[in-house]
């Protein structure tokens, strides 16, 4: 006569097989960098302007710039030093050469276990020279890894 | 006189009769018990992967044949550090911490079907934990270069919900296997939004608000008493309702015309 297996021992043993596809391991997937996002405006009319032409880069950075004579797609990116409370950029709208100084402070943010940390910052002030930038107003100080505007640049 | 006297005392015994059939058949001595257990997924689990470590133990006492209180109490000792490519660490955290889960359990099955033995239950329990953590290396590499920093240990408590559907099975005289699954829901990690824990004692990934799991339980159940259950006896509309599909079927004597 044939036995069947209780049900019971079936459920029981089924367990086993969840236990084993708990331990799968994904990969990163999510933003893990915290860029300051900039836009540019006109001083005149307030209206969002994309400059014909953008350089940018680190000072001491010339020859690894962030953008290259390029034609934006808004918002620009930013990427502050983790290691110091300030960084320096030098701008370059349309031929005319500005710098910029923001002054903040960072912390440690977990992004996922899998993408780990990322540093997150506060801005307390941003310098500016004035010779193709008229001023700079800041929208959201807290700069992280969700988009969304941080500053406007008027030129 | 006497004919009816008769019929009275016919009446009577297979009253009685009916009395004590009822009472045989629909009674059940349900064994209350107290069950005491280890989780058999976090030990077997250090086989294979031996930067975590989790002890758990388990007890369950029956207040009715349908709800029994849980406590649930563990030790977890975990590390984990994760590269990006073999050379570059992005983090190492290490965590260490006691945790306990109370709550109750529903089982859904009868008591007849049960009998103290069977169990497919779904259960709710609220969480504790309290751990240290540390994270000895942060990397975090962009534009302006490598930047490294550290976690110093730090003492918290964590508190989470846990959703737990399962089943066991008695499989020797009191000795029982079983497993659940588990949704559990942060409540507060205890580190802020920023430093979310990578693991959590008794919870598992803190980085996310909701945090699957499942638990492997061998229990031992020891009996303290037992109740005596009346199962009331189900309605009969089956053969009723097999008469009202087919009234002219059959004719009275069963034959079909």
């Amino acid at each position: 006569m044939r036995r069947s297996v209780p049900g019971f021992v079936v459920i029981i043993i089924s367990g086993f097989y969840l236990l084993l596809c708990s331990c799968l391991e994904v990969a990163c997937v999510d933003e893990t960098e915290a860029y300051v996002k900039a836009n540019f405006y006109s001083y005149s009319d307030g209206q969002m302007i994309i400059p014909d032409s953008l350089t940018l880069y680190g000072i001491n950075m010339e020859s690894d710039k962030i953008y290259n004579k390029a034609i934006i797609t808004p918002p620009v990116l930013l990427p502050l030093r983790d290691s110091t409370y300030y960084s320096t950029f030098i701008i370059i709208i349309n031929g005319v050469t500005d710098t910029l100084e923001f002054r903040y402070w960072s912390y440690p943010h977990l992004v996922t276990k899998e993408c780990g940390y990322t540093f997150y910052h506060h801005i307390d002030t941003v310098y500016h020279t004035k010779n193709a930038i008229d001023s700079i107003s800041k929208t959201d100080e807290n700069v992280t890894t969700i988009n969304g505007e941080n500053f406007r640049i008027y030129y | 006189m006497e004919r009816i006297s008769g019929y009275i005392i016919s009446a009577l015994l297979g009253l009685i009769c009916f009395t004590v059939r009822a009472n045989a058949q629909d009674t059940v001595q349900f064994p209350m018990k107290i069950r005491f257990g280890i989780e058999a997924a976090g030990s077997a689990k250090y086989f294979y992967e031996k930067d975590r470590v989790n002890f758990e133990g388990y007890f369950n006492i029956d207040l009715s044949e349908k709800y029994s209180f849980v406590f649930i109490a563990g030790r977890s000792d975990y590390s984990y550090a994760r590269y990006r490519d073999t050379s570059f660490l992005m983090y190492d955290y290490r965590t260490k911490g006691t945790y306990f889960r109370t709550g109750f359990d529903v089982n859904l099955l009868k008591p007849e079907k049960s009998q103290g033995k069977y169990s497919v239950s779904v259960g709710i329990r609220y969480g504790l934990s309290h751990f240290t953590y540390e994270i000895p290396t942060i990397t975090h590499k962009n534009y302006w270069g490598k930047y490294h920093t550290s976690v110093s240990s730090t003492d918290e408590w964590a508190h989470f919900f846990e959703f737990t559907p399962g089943v066991r099975a008695e499989i020797t005289k009191n000795l029982s296997l079983g497993w659940a699954v588990s949704i559990r829901k942060i409540i507060d990690a205890g580190t802020g939004q920023h430093l979310k824990p990578v693991y959590l004692p008794g919870y598992g990934n803190g980085s996310k608000s909701f945090s699957p799991g499942i638990s492997y339980y061998i229990i031992w159940s020891i009996p303290f008493k037992t109740k005596r259950i009346i199962i009331l006896p189900e309605e009969e509309e089956e053969d009723e309702g097999d008469l009202q599909q087919n009234p002219g079927d059959s004719t009275p004597d069963g034959f079909r015309q």
